[in-house]
């Protein structure tokens, strides 16, 4: 079978998305994110959250400036995603205070000699905790198990933003309360 | 090699590398789908369910 470098294209139209100013800062969560500290694990798509720059004229937050530039580049609107060099992109405007400080302090890496952006492992989990979905538990699960976490970072992350209950909780669900 | 110590030297690769496995993975989930073997399985699956509940 022919290997695609498909992540690898799309983190260059995206890159290039952002020279060009229609997204500020972005990093890459949910899966693919993970795939950063973890094993890998079978995934549909790419979430990348990114700053939407907004002007005085219009306030609100809009996908259209992107999805305009994607389309004008070959990219393909499905649903929530947009398929750009054959993956499926989902562009998440950071919508609290957890995801817009996982933004601003992402991780710099590359795919292939190509620059890009992911958040922390702490983040990613903080958030994964926020969101609570059973597929997101699992994650912060291998992130325990994979020992991929730095404790101090994370527990400074959950008093900030008003996990630690939560965390608390899944401490007691999933760990038997013990204090990981 | 135990399977800890697999699942340790997969999440130590190199993020490229293991964006590499990703595609692939991902294009093995596209061509299952696409061929219909998953929802044929699927199907297989709930039928010898069904016969093992009817038994």
């Amino acid at each position: 079978m022919v290997h695609n470098h498909w992540v690898k294209e799309t983190l260059e139209i995206i890159n290039q998305m952002q020279a060009d100013g229609v997204i500020g800062k972005y990093a890459i969560g949910g899966a693919v994110g993970a795939t950063l500290y973890l094993e890998p694990a079978s995934t549909l798509d790419v979430d990348i959250f990114a700053v939407i720059p907004t002007s005085s004229d219009s306030p609100l937050l809009s996908l259209t400036p992107i999805y305009e530039y994607l389309k004008a580049r070959g990219g393909v609107i499905e649903y929530e995603h947009v398929k750009i060099a054959g993956w499926p992109v989902q562009f998440l405007p950071p919508s609290n205070e957890l995801e817009q400080e996982a933004v601003a302090e992402a991780v710099e890496t590359t795919v292939e000699g190509v620059p890009t952006w992911v958040m922390s492992a702490e983040h990613l989990v903080a958030i994964a905790l926020r969101t609570g979905r059973s597929k997101d538990y699992i994650r912060v699960l291998q992130f325990i198990e994979q020992d991929a976490l730095d404790q101090e970072k994370l527990h400074a992350i959950l008093e900030r933003h008003g996990l630690t209950s939560k965390w608390q909780q899944f401490q007691d669900k999933y760990l038997g309360g013990t204090n990981e | 090699m135990s399977k800890t110590e697999m699942r340790r030297q997969l999440a130590g690769l190199s993020f490229s590398e293991k964006v590499k496995i990703l595609e692939k993975l991902r294009d093995r989930s596209l061509a299952l789908a696409a061929s219909g073997l998953r929802s044929q399985s699927a199907e297989g699956a709930r039928k010898k369910a069904d016969k093992g509940s009817k038994g």
